[in-house]
Parts: C-alpha cells; sequence; structure tokens
C-alpha cells in the first residue's frame, strides 16, 4: 500500500534526486494521526518511475503551496521527530538546517 | 460575576445569539476552519462545533470566541451592544487595578490526566486549520505559561503551536517576545529545558489577558484578575510547579529543550497571509495532558480581519500602546488598533501634536518590538474609533513629505508575520516603522490653523442650536 507524505522545500528543483537526503515530512495517512511529523533519511525523486517502491511525496512550497505534481520517497531510516538545533539558530528553513552543506536552491 | 471558563461564557453568547450550535459532524481537517474563516469574514457568530470527525461524543471546538466586540463585551459583563470606546474605557480602567490569583488544590481541568506512556496529543480533536499549514494547530487562542528563573515571574503569551506528534509541540514565539527573551537569556546558556504549560480554553479574559502586551516582569494572571474583577483561580501543574487556570479545558504541560528544534509552521497568520514557515522552533516535550470531561478545545482561525486576534487581541494591545506612549511623556486622549489593520496600525490622538510629538510617538511603540508598524497620529478633534475621521485626517492632514516619518528598528524587532518583508529582513526580523502625523505643526500661530468646516465647528452655536431646533420641520 503506497503511502503519501508531504514536506516544503524553498523550491523543488533544489532537492538532488537519488542521494540520500534528510526531512521532516507528515504522514497524511487519513485518521486522527495524519499531518504526524518524522524526521528521515531518504532518497526522493521527481518520478515515481525513479525509485522501485516508494511512497508518494508532495512537496509544498514555504507558503503552503503544493506542486502539482508529485515526487516519490523511499524512506531508508526513522530519525526520531526533533532537529539537532538548539533553539533560536539562524533562520534558515528546515530542510536546510537538516542537511547543512548540501545546497538546495 | 466574572465567567469562570469557557462554558458558562458560551451560554452567555447562547442567551444573546451570538453563538451558533452546530450539531451536525464536521471534519477536524480543514471543515471546522473553513466554516469558522467563513463566519469571521462575515462578522458571524462564535460556532461551536458538537461532533467531530475521528473523535467522541463530546469532544468540541470553540471557534472565534472574541472575534466582534459584541462578544468582547459579553465576555467583560457589559451589554453586548457597548459602543467600542467604552469596552476600551472599561479595559483601561480594569486593566490599573489588577488582582492576583488565588490558588486553589482542585479543578476541573484534572478531570483527566494522561502520564508516561499514555501522553497522545492526537486524542484531542486539533484543527486543521487551512490548508497548507505546516501541522494542526492545537494552540491559535492559547496561552504558554512560563517562568522567569531568577524572578518568578509568571509570563502567559499567546503563540501559536501545532501537534509535532504524539508527545511533542512545535512553538513559535518569537525570540523577542517575553518567553523568547527568558528562553534565550537564561536557559539556553545553561543548557537547560524550560518548563512550560500551554493552556488551551481558559475562560476568555484570562486569553484576552495573555494576549496583551503587558509589561515584563508583571504577570498576566495579575491582569486577567483585574479584567475580570475577581481573581482568576489557579492550580498547579502535575509534572512542573507553574500555575494555570483551574478551569481551563485542557493543559499540556511540557519542557522547551535546549538543544533541538522542531519544523514548525507554516500557518495562516494574523496579517491575513502565510508568508513564512517551516523553520526550526522551539521543540516542547509534553510531561502530561490534563483536561476536562468532554473537552471544549478553542480555535481561533486567523486570517484576512476581523478575527479574535484583530477585536480582543488589538484591545489589549491599544492599551499597551497607550500606555507605552504615555509614558514617553505624550498626553495621549485616545488610542485604537483598528481591526481592518490587523494589529499593523495604530490610530494615537493627542492634546498637542506636531512634528516632535509624532516622532516621540513613533519611537516609544518602536522602542522594544516594532510590531506596529503603522503610526496615525491625529489631533484630539478626530475620533480615532471612528475610521472616516481617520482617514480624512490621513488624507488632507498628513503633508505628503513632511508628515511622514520613517524608520527602520534593530534586528530582532521585526514582525515576523510581516508579509511584506523581503528575505534578508525576515531573516534579521528587521522592523520598519511609518509615523503618519495628522496633527498641526505646533508652530503654527493658532489664528493661522485651518478651520474645519463641518457643522459642528464652522458655525455659531446660535445657528447650530436653531437647526437643530427645526430639524425636522425642514423635513429632514
Amino acid at each position: 500500500m503506497v503511502k503519501e507524505y508531504s514536506t516544503f522545500v524553498s523550491a523543488p528543483q533544489g532537492l538532488p534526486e537519488g542521494q540520500e537526503i534528510k526531512l521532516a515530512i507528515k504522514d497524511l495517512t487519513p485518521g486522527p494521526r495524519k499531518y504526524d511529523c518524522r524526521i528521515v533519511k531518504a532518497i526522493v525523486a521527481s518520478s515515481s518511475d525513479r525509485i522501485e517502491g516508494g511512497d508518494v511525496l508532495w512537496l509544498k512550497s514555504l507558503v503552503g503551496i503544493t506542486s502539482p505534481k508529485p515526487w516519490a520517497i523511499k524512506i531508508l531510516e526513522e530519525l526520531g521527530d526533533s532537529i539537532p538545533r538548539p533553539p533560536y539558530s539562524e533562520l534558515i528553513q528546515v530542510t536546510e538546517a537538516l542537511n547543512e552543506g548540501l545546497t538546495l536552491e | 460575576m466574572a465567567f469562570k471558563d469557557n462554558r458558562e461564557f458560551i451560554e452567555a453568547l447562547e442567551k444573546t445569539g451570538d453563538v451558533v450550535v452546530v450539531k451536525k459532524e464536521v471534519d477536524w481537517d480543514m471543515e471546522a476552519g473553513a466554516i469558522s474563516r467563513r463566519a469571521c469574514e462575515l462578522s458571524g457568530p462564535a460556532i461551536l462545533f458538537q461532533k467531530i470527525k475521528d473523535y467522541p461524543e463530546g469532544y468540541r471546538i470553540f471557534a472565534a470566541p472574541v472575534a466582534t466586540y459584541r462578544r468582547v463585551a459579553i465576555a467583560m459583563g457589559l451589554p453586548a451592544d457597548t459602543p467600542i470606546k467604552t469596552i476600551y474605557d472599561e479595559y483601561e480602567r480594569r486593566e490599573e487595578d489588577s488582582i492576583p490569583p488565588v490558588v486553589v488544590k482542585n479543578g476541573p481541568c484534572k478531570e483527566n490526566i494522561l502520564l508516561g506512556d499514555d501522553i497522545d496529543l492526537y486524542r484531542l480533536p486539533s484543527p486543521m486549520c487551512h490548508d497548507g499549514d505546516g501541522g494542526r494547530y492545537i494552540g491559535t487562542w492559547g496561552f504558554v505559561a512560563s517562568k522567569d528563573l531568577d524572578n518568578e515571574w509568571a509570563n502567559w503569551g499567546m503563540y501559536r503551536f501545532h501537534v509535532n506528534n504524539q508527545r511533542s509541540l512545535a512553538m513559535s514565539p518569537a525570540p523577542g517576545s517575553n518567553l523568547g527573551m527568558v528562553l534565550r537569556q537564561q536557559y539556553l546558556p545553561q543548557k537547560l529545558p524550560l518548563p512550560v504549560a500551554a493552556v488551551v480554553g481558559a475562560d476568555p479574559l484570562s486569553s484576552i489577558a495573555a494576549s496583551a502586551g503587558y509589561a515584563v516582569g508583571r504577570n498576566e494572571a495579575d491582569l486577567a484578575g483585574g479584567l475580570r474583577q475577581e481573581p482568576v483561580e489557579l492550580i498547579k501543574c502535575e509534572t512542573n510547579d507553574l500555575l494555570v487556570p483551574a478551569h481551563a479545558e485542557i493543559v499540556i504541560e511540557g519542557e522547551i529543550l535546549p538543544d533541538v528544534s522542531a519544523a514548525e509552521g507554516p500557518f495562516g497568520e494574523y496579517p491575513g497571509y502565510r508568508s513564512r514557515g517551516f523553520e526550526p522552533k522551539l521543540y516542547c516535550r509534553v510531561t502530561a495532558i490534563t483536561y476536562r470531561n468532554s473537552p471544549i478545545l478553542t480555535m481561533s482561525n486567523l486570517g484576512v480581519p476581523p478575527d479574535d486576534s484583530h477585536v480582543g487581541g488589538c484591545l489589549s494591545t491599544a492599551v499597551s500602546v497607550k500606555r507605552r506612549v504615555e509614558q514617553a511623556g505624550v498626553p495621549v486622549v485616545d488610542c485604537y488598533v483598528p481591526p481592518e489593520g490587523a494589529a499593523f496600525m495604530a490610530i494615537v490622538s493627542v492634546k498637542k501634536g506636531g512634528n516632535e510629538v509624532a516622532q516621540t510617538i513613533g519611537n516609544a511603540i518602536g522602542r522594544r518590538r516594532a510590531w506596529i508598524s503603522k503610526i496615525i497620529v491625529v489631533d484630539d478633534d478626530v475620533d480615532v474609533f471612528d475610521m472616516r475621521q481617520v482617514i480624512h485626517a490621513l488624507s488632507v492632514k498628513c503633508h505628503s513629505t513632511r508628515g511622514i516619518f520613517l524608520k527602520d528598528t534593530p534586528p530582532g524587532t521585526g514582525n515576523p508575520f510581516s508579509p511584506c518583508d523581503d528575505a534578508e529582513e525576515k531573516k534579521h526580523s528587521i522592523g520598519a516603522v511609518a509615523v503618519f502625523d495628522c496633527t498641526w505643526p505646533s508652530h503654527w500661530p493658532k489664528d493661522q490653523i485651518p478651520v474645519k468646516a463641518s457643522f459642528n465647528t464652522i458655525y455659531p452655536q446660535e445657528i447650530r442650536d436653531r437647526v437643530l431646533a427645526n430639524w425636522s420641520e425642514y423635513g429632514l
């Protein structure tokens, strides 16, 4: 059963396809636990045929606009529910914070 | 008698027709939000949703509690049709007489207590307010109680927070907020977790008090007592020493961790836009959840005005602004933060104006936080509560160059929710304030100040009396 997730990114084209990346994703499984947040290590791709057995990943802009075409995601590892970064560090968005050193835009 | 809880408040709203009880099942996933958003935009009633999809009978959502001045008046025990200026004056009067809380041993917020493995935020019907939000915001008209490490200053602040997962919240107090200041200056340097209690569904005046920009070091619980004209009953938390309203619907106890963050936002905010989000914000590990039987979760579905933040929230903001300007030595007559301005605009009337006075007001308001970015200063012949008069003054009395003062404010003071700020301004929380001086220059001779061409100001008393006495005879 294919599951669906969402995440927020500055720009979809900045996501590295086929590489391991850390993401904060929201679980879109219907029911009272919908939108549960998980931090994961995953591989993502702009098309489902590039990831065998992948799930659906909806990309949203930082102001919450959903891209029309979903990406695919294969979760490799669960990394908990928090970002290893003290409060009030310099303001950057979550995906940058989880992948310091990686150029996303 | 003040309302001890939202249940009594809802009963009062039912009597005046200011709440609608929705019995049809609604989905917590956007449907309840969409209904209350539309109701707010129509200046409609508060809504009590009685049946929430996925949740047991009796679990309810109370939306838009103080999104109209009628409901604010009712919350204050005033007649529903009390004029806005009277509500403001009464708030100001009560604010001056704060009443400390009393501590009780038992309270309905302890009817259900979840500890340890039983902690599960998904037991509560937190709404997904808007499509595209970053999470289920259980805290939209709730507040966070915290304490100063050194001085026992108990702060209540209204900051948004959403469910991160079963056992954690993502919270969004700005670095310059009272909680943010205490966390940055006292807890983070020592790598200590900050104990907090997120209160959802306190009585309406405690919630308004928590939204106030109350002075650093002063307890909002005292302000709530003053507004209520009787003390708030507080009760100790289960897992920390914080005190919370005993009659609150839901209390989420926890601690903000000093070494990690949570993915927070975005959220359709009170300026009326969703302009930023999905940033590492405060991670709150939940240590206990206590709630009443058949809990009523409060929701303020923020967006374009008017909603609770623009009405109930702006009332407290305006009085805080007035106090700050008075402390700067300006003889203020009235201050109004109009709902249409989404808390970004303040209108201040003064006994004696002029450029220096206007600039002093701008400096006073933007000194610590430049969250109000448009300040209109008018002479005392303008009723600040009448937007027709304010727009008239702005249009004809504010000189388009000499009457407008622009000022950047230091990093960290800007409004993080300002939709017009660019990426760099957002990153450093840089603010800006514009003051529109609609007062006559102080150096103009009195006999050269233009005369207002209105019925009350441009005719002799004798003519006005005659016209008024004969008004109906004119067929008018």
